[in-house]
């Protein structure tokens, strides 16, 4: 059943985004908010990690959170706002927060 | 669709703001909002005592309007209240407090009010952390 995991702690500072990773599922989807998108942070091994993740797992950014960090999302990452977040909740069987 | 919403986390933390924004466009949407469940830290932005200064923004007050304009379901896990201090009429007479200080929209009731919101809604969605 594909899950929308919903990441908001800093890569740089815990394990969760690794974590993550090695859950995703085909069909599953990874949401990044607050600090989490910090992990499309140019030239980082988070970034390269998230590059090397088969195409059947979407990524997705919430917009203001990458504008409050000036971060640009590359041409693979999905930009949402919160209209968007919330279709995306709808579309994905279940949500999963890694609170 | 019909969503439950859940928050663990304090006023100041971004997550509750993300929460907030979350429930404005899940109705702009024209989705149901089941039921806004404050659980842990999050049961801070249902306290009605803390002044929050001018030229800062209110997070308890937005979600106490939200709550209201839109008559949610608003609960308060009333372990995590009672342990924060945050207490309506009832519990405050009940365990001799000087004053209630839960805002008025919410409700104080037990976590299996998170479990039945979970039965109703299609979806969960929970935030918390930074």
């Amino acid at each position: 059943m594909a899950t929308l995991h919903m990441l908001s702690h800093s890569p740089f500072s815990d394990s969760r985004l690794v974590s993550c990773l090695r859950l995703l599922g085909p069909g599953d989807g990874l949401l990044l908010t607050g600090d989490a998108t910090y992990a499309l942070q140019p030239g980082s091994a988070q970034l390269q990690a998230l590059g090397l993740m088969p195409d059947t797992i979407a990524l997705f950014a919430l917009e203001e959170d990458l504008q409050a960090r000036a971060i640009a999302a590359p041409p693979r990452v999905q930009v949402v706002d919160y209209p968007a977040f919330v279709e995306l909740c709808a579309t994905f069987a279940k949500v999963n927060s890694w609170l | 669709m019909k969503f439950a919403i859940a928050l663990f986390s304090a006023p100041h933390a971004p997550s509750s703001r993300r929460a907030l924004r979350f429930a404005e466009a899940v109705l702009a949407g024209g989705h149901e909002i089941v039921r806004v469940f404050f659980y842990q830290d999050g049961v801070y932005s249902a306290a009605s005592t803390p002044v929050t200064p001018q030229d800062e923004w209110d997070t308890a007050a937005a979600w106490s309007a939200l709550v209201r304009d839109h008559q949610l379901d608003g609960v308060v896990c009333i372990a995590a209240a009672l342990r924060r201090g945050v207490l309506n009429d009832e519990e405050a007479q009940r365990y001799e407090r000087d004053a209630a200080s839960l805002a008025k929209p919410w409700e104080l009731s037990g976590l299996g009010q998170l479990h039945e919101a979970t039965q109703l809604a299609d979806r969960l969605v929970c935030f918390g952390g930074p």
